[in-house]
């Protein structure tokens, strides 16, 4: 017994140091190998972040005098990104009330002021949303070794809507002047020191560009085979050339086009698109056609955020178009009142608003205009706007009520009809939809509308469309269908019945 | 209605209508007359107000915005600023979020007059002697809230070298202040400090190292002038100094460039010690003249020095024996008659119907070498030799059997 004793004892001791020196051997090495993953070199030098432009406000240096080292371009350049990430991440920051990126972008002290605002916002369940539209920064100084530098930045305008427990309490345009010295540390420009300087109410009031007597009759135009991609690779100049004789012959005067936002390469502008559009324009004025340009179409997001990249797309575009003879207006969105639920309404008409004023900053020209998608929207921004756009796609018979009520309103600008029609498709998916005569009989008794309440016009549209894309109707086959025959000529190019009825009987 | 009625109405809503207005301004009426506050100070905004609401107060300063809630205190409505925004400089804009009675104002947070830390930055670090290079001493100083100082604050740069101390006076300018500090034309350390409001930062070094050396003379020592591929020459550069007579700092690197009588190129370096630098280099093995001349690269060059070295290896035996497949080559006798030393190369050109076949080479030991060419590699026939050493060739046609 003594024995077996013994043995089961020596067993279970001989086990256990088995088992002991395992769990060690395993630990030594797990630390081991742990030591032996360093950081990974490709890492250290920030090398691998690969640049996304997130914001963009609107930059405009001053010519460079500043005190200290002479200032190059590279450095200068260095400076302005990191200075502008230094807004971003601060923007990021007080929206979510979290600190990520901030210790980037600002130097151990500095970043303690923000972490407070943070802690106080945060505590109070304070978020706030904001931007900068426009900087206009001053290098003051540049320090010999190219470690330091100091800038002030005038009249930046900033954009601001703040929220207390999730709801919109105040929503404001500062424009404030910033001292602001920086640390080049770890290969970032931190900011040091900002100290804001002045503060004064924002004054961007626009200036009015009246439509000055033109009549817009017009219509939608979209090339019969590419609805919805007219600057595509299928672009034909000929096409366009044809359709606008067609238009010109008919009578009209005008065309309404759009710019597709994630088309035309959104803030970074695809110069190929825009000389497709110029082309476009070319053709137009070569007709006699003037052009009223839809900017942002399929564009739905209009977070606070988002806006300095949009305001440098319709940058690019206005300032490509804005000289050219046969531009007419823009329209700055098509029916944004359908974005009011998915994105908020006071969201939606800050961003028209300020759309606004930064078109009119670049074209104090051409007149603008907003395509709402109904008369009940009609009257929101109506001061800002140049002219009153709306489609109609209801009953025609209040359509006169409507637009009397309307013009009450609105005394005093021209009120445009700027999409209207109705589909002829009856078929498969409606068998009971309007036939080419309800058409014609649509268009005739609308156009004696238009001419009884002195209406400008643009008809939808000009063609029959086979392919419609899933972003204007959605997948539905019967949505399609209605949506492929609004137009005046069918899908084989002959011309309708109503296409009688396309421009006012004189 | 008659006309003159309808008209009397008209006229006493219009007349009415300021009265309207006026009273719901006055509303809520800041009581607060100061607008500027020292940083730091406990700052309240004080309403006189009507409604007894509290609507919040929108505030916004150079770091963020926040809202804050008021309070209401014998009738008055009051805002204290939260102790973040009170403490940093600039402007404060403010509004009460009362659609009703909108009232906003502006607020000025000045800088203490004092100062907690002199937050310096010198750079470049090391200039040039001279009197043209300069480093630049930056220096923002800062209160005990981390806020920069007024515009125009006096600041002391003090430094010294050598024997002069100076003192400057700079102001505070963009929330800095900064001094270019040149050199002089000795070079040293310059010490720099400065000093603000009776704050003193700590001590900072600049080093003016010397200038661009300037041109410099060379010579070359050595045991003999015999070409025997064993002593070594030494070139040696004269005191290399600026044109301020500072001597060039240890370590600058200079080239000697050898120019032999075949044009070739040979090259041996050194770092210079206290202005002096040294570099070594083999004698050759046979009669040769060079021409040295001394670089620092791109910036100053010596003087061109010429050697002769005399030839030491006058003749030498060749002896083919053991079917001619042993060769062996001395001996090899230097200037005195004396054994070469140890390591002279001996070179064996091996042709065949004059084709290279084999080159082999050798060094001496006591003043022999031999060769031994082995059957297996070196088939019988008959063989050009030729034999080259201490710039003498020897040639022979040897039959290996």
């Amino acid at each position: 017994m003594v024995s077996i004793n013994k043995n089961i004892m020596r067993t279970v001791l001989l086990a256990s140091y088995i088992l002991l020196i395992a769990l060690i051997v395993s630990a030594l090495s797990g630390i081991f190998s742990y030591l032996n993953t360093g950081a990974d070199r490709s890492k250290m030098l920030h090398t691998e972040i690969a640049k996304v432009e997130q914001y963009l406000p609107k930059m405009t240096w001053e010519s460079l005098s500043n005190e200290g080292r002479p200032m190059d371009k590279e450095n200068l350049n260095a400076l302005q990104n990191d200075y502008l990430d230094a807004w971003y991440v601060k923007q990021i920051a007080y929206k979510t009330n979290k600190t990520a990126g901030i210790k980037d972008y600002y130097t151990e002290h500095a970043r303690e002021n923000l972490f407070e605002y943070i802690e106080l916002n945060k505590k109070q369940n304070i978020t706030i949303e904001a931007t900068t539209l426009k900087h206009n920064p001053k290098l003051e100084f540049f320090s010999e070794d190219g470690q330091l530098a100091v800038l002030t930045d005038n009249n930046v305008k900033e954009y601001k809507r703040v929220f207390k427990n999730d709801s919109l309490v105040y929503e404001t345009t500062e424009i404030s002047t910033y001292k602001v010295v920086f640390l080049l540390e770890d290969g970032f420009w931190r900011i040091r020191h900002m100290v804001k300087e002045d503060e004064k109410d924002n004054t961007d009031i626009p200036q009015t560009s009246p439509l000055n007597n033109f009549k817009i009759k017009g219509i939608n135009y979209y090339p019969q085979a590419t609805p919805w991609k007219m600057f595509g690779d299928d672009f034909s100049a000929d096409t366009i050339n044809k359709d606008f004789k067609i238009i010109k012959n008919a009578g009209l005067n005008s065309i309404r086009i759009f710019i597709q936002y994630e088309d035309f390469g959104k803030a970074d502008i695809d110069n190929n698109k825009i000389s497709k559009l110029l082309t476009t324009l070319d053709i137009a004025e070569a007709n006699n056609l003037k052009v009223v340009l839809t900017l942002f179409d399929f564009y739905g997001n209009y977070t606070v955020m988002d806006w300095t990249l949009n305001q440098r797309h319709a940058e690019k575009i206005v300032l490509a178009v804005k000289n050219h003879k046969a531009l007419l207006a823009y329209d700055i969105k098509n029916e944004p009142n359908l974005d009011f639920e998915s994105r908020g309404k006071d969201n939606v008409i800050a961003w028209l608003e300020n759309m606004i004023v930064l078109v009119k900053s670049i074209d104090e020209k051409h007149p603008i205009t907003i395509g709402w998608s109904n008369t009940e929207s009609a009257t929101i921004l109506k001061d800002k706007v140049d002219f009153i756009s709306f489609h109609y796609y209801e009953d025609l018979e209040v359509l006169n009520d409507e637009i009397k009520h309307l013009k009450n309103l609105i005394p005093n600008k021209p009120i445009v009809m700027q999409e209207f029609g109705l589909s002829s498709y009856r078929g498969l998916w409606k068998p009971f939809g309007s036939t080419e005569e309800d058409q014609a009989n649509y268009h005739k008794k609308i156009q004696e509308i238009i001419t009884n309440q002195n209406l400008q016009f643009m008809s939808w549209t000009l063609y029959d469309f086979v392919e419609i894309p899933k972003e204007v109707v959605g997948r539905l086959p019967w949505k399609k269908r209605v949506q492929g025959n609004f137009g005046f000529i069918n899908q084989n190019g002959e011309t309708k019945p109503a296409f009688k009825y396309i421009n006012t009987i004189e | 209605m008659n006309f003159k009625s309808i008209y009397i109405l008209l006229l006493s809503i219009w007349l009415a209508s300021p009265l309207v207005f006026a009273q719901k301004n006055t509303s809520v009426k800041l009581l607060t007359t100061k607008t500027e506050f020292t940083v730091g100070s406990h700052i309240v905004l004080k309403f006189k107000n009507v409604n007894n609401n509290t609507p919040l107060l929108y505030c916004s300063n150079s770091y963020g915005t926040t809202l804050v809630s008021g309070t209401i205190n014998n009738l008055n409505l009051e805002y204290t600023l939260p102790e973040n925004i009170a403490k940093k400089i600039g402007v404060i804009n403010w509004k009460i979020l009362d659609k009703n009675y909108p009232t906003s104002g502006k607020l000025y947070i000045k800088p203490k007059a004092e100062v907690a830390t002199m937050e310096t930055y010198i750079g470049p670090p090391s200039i040039e002697a001279g009197g043209t290079d300069y480093s630049m001493l930056v220096v923002i100083p800062t209160d005990s809230l981390d806020n920069p100082v007024p515009t125009n604050t006096p600041v002391k740069v003090k430094n010294q070298f050598l024997n002069s101390e100076e003192v400057d006076n700079v102001f505070t300018k963009n929330l800095i202040a900064f001094k270019n500090i040149y050199s002089k034309k000795q070079d040293g350390r310059i010490l720099v400090s400065s000093e603000a409001l009776g704050t003193n930062s700590k001590e900072f070094t600049i080093n003016a190292m010397p200038a661009v050396p300037t041109r410099f003379k060379i010579s070359y020592s050595s045991p003999h002038n015999y070409a025997d591929g064993n002593q070594i020459t030494n070139f040696t550069t004269s005191v290399i100094k600026d044109r301020f007579n500072n001597v060039v700092s240890d370590g600058t690197y200079v080239d000697f460039f050898i120019k032999n009588a075949e044009g070739n190129i040979l090259k041996t370096s050194g770092l210079t010690l206290n202005g002096v630098a040294n570099s070594k280099i083999i004698h050759p093995d046979h009669a040769d003249n060079w021409s040295v001349k001394a670089y620092i690269n791109g910036m100053a060059e010596s003087n061109i020095i010429t050697l002769n070295y005399k030839q030491v290896v006058k003749d030498f035996n060749v002896a083919f024996t053991n079917k001619n497949r042993t060769i062996s080559v001395g001996p090899l006798q230097s200037f005195m008659n004396q054994m070469i030393p140890d390591g002279l190369h001996v070179k064996l050109y091996i042709y065949s119907n004059n084709q290279l076949v084999k080159i082999l080479t050798k060094t001496t030991f006591n003043g022999y070498v031999y060769f031994n060419l082995k059957p297996a590699i070196y088939k019988n026939n008959n063989y050009n030799f030729k034999i080259e050493t201490a710039g003498i060739t020897k040639q022979f046609n040897k039959k290996l059997w």
